[in-house]
């Protein structure tokens, strides 16, 4: 059993993860640049702005690694379409335009 | 330290952007002789790239998100206030996109993996092209964010 086998997994799930731990703002830690300090989970801003985004890819790859670790079995005896891997992530992509919208509609 | 960084990230960026844009040229418009410039351009050993561009990717996304922190605290906050939202917006894709990216390459490395499966040639096609998109479109935004505002910078 081949770990390569759940990569197309991998790249779907961390995609549609990613982007509802953007949305939904689940971060697996918070950065705050102003004072160097790291907290766990989604903390709001404190002296100056709070970065999520290293917790939103902390979130992605423990969620989609987990996915992919549970699907691993499956891929035994099905081998999951290569096409999942690109078309989600793009599909998710897209999105993120529409999600984004707002910067280039003002 | 920064400035030092941000040149070491954008000349990393250029390595990649030459390396992918070779495979991408390679993998949908492969070329058999090398007689011209362009076919020689698209003449690559496509394979020979997959590992160079997964190790470039990384290392240019993570000095990346060691820039962030002082993009976050110095250049954003100009870019709000001086009401640039398309400027503003188009990082914010950026990073995203890169994001995205970063999930992909498991599965590009498995594709790209010799001997080359032909049954794959239209996946590597179209995983290797969404890569050189987001791997351009990152380049083309920094480049123009590092003009609008380098850091740090009055």
């Amino acid at each position: 059993m081949s770990i390569s086998r759940v990569f197309p997994i991998f790249a779907a799930a961390f995609a549609v993860i990613y982007v509802v731990a953007v949305e939904a703002n689940w971060a697996l830690v918070t950065y705050h640049p102003r004072l160097n300090e790291w907290e766990f989970l989604t903390k709001p801003s404190k002296s100056g702005p709070a970065m999520h985004w290293f917790g939103w890819l902390g979130t992605s790859i423990l969620a989609a690694s987990a996915v992919s670790l549970a699907a691993l079995p499956l891929t035994r005896r099905w081998q999951p379409p290569i096409w999942i891997g690109w078309v989600v992530p793009l599909l998710v992509m897209v999105s993120f335009l529409y999600f984004l919208r707002s910067f280039f509609l003002r | 330290m920064f400035t030092t960084l941000l040149i070491i990230h954008g000349l990393l960026a250029v390595a990649l952007l030459g390396s992918i844009t070779h495979q991408t040229a390679a993998a949908c418009w492969p070329a058999t002789s090398k007689a011209s410039f362009v076919s020689a351009f698209r003449g690559v050993a496509g394979a020979r790239y997959t590992v160079a561009n997964i190790i470039l990717y990384v290392v240019t996304g993570v000095l990346g998100g060691v820039i962030y922190t002082a993009y976050r605290i110095a250049v954003r906050p100009y870019l709000e206030s001086a009401q640039l939202w398309s400027i503003n917006g188009s990082f914010e894709l950026k990073e995203q996109f890169v994001a995205i990216g970063l999930g992909m390459l498991p599965l590009y490395w498995f594709v790209w993996r010799t001997p080359l499966d032909a049954k794959l040639a239209s996946a590597r096609v179209a995983i290797t092209a969404i890569l050189c998109f987001i791997v351009w479109y990152s380049f083309l935004v920094g480049h123009v964010l590092n003009n609008v505002r380098g850091l740090f910078g009055r």
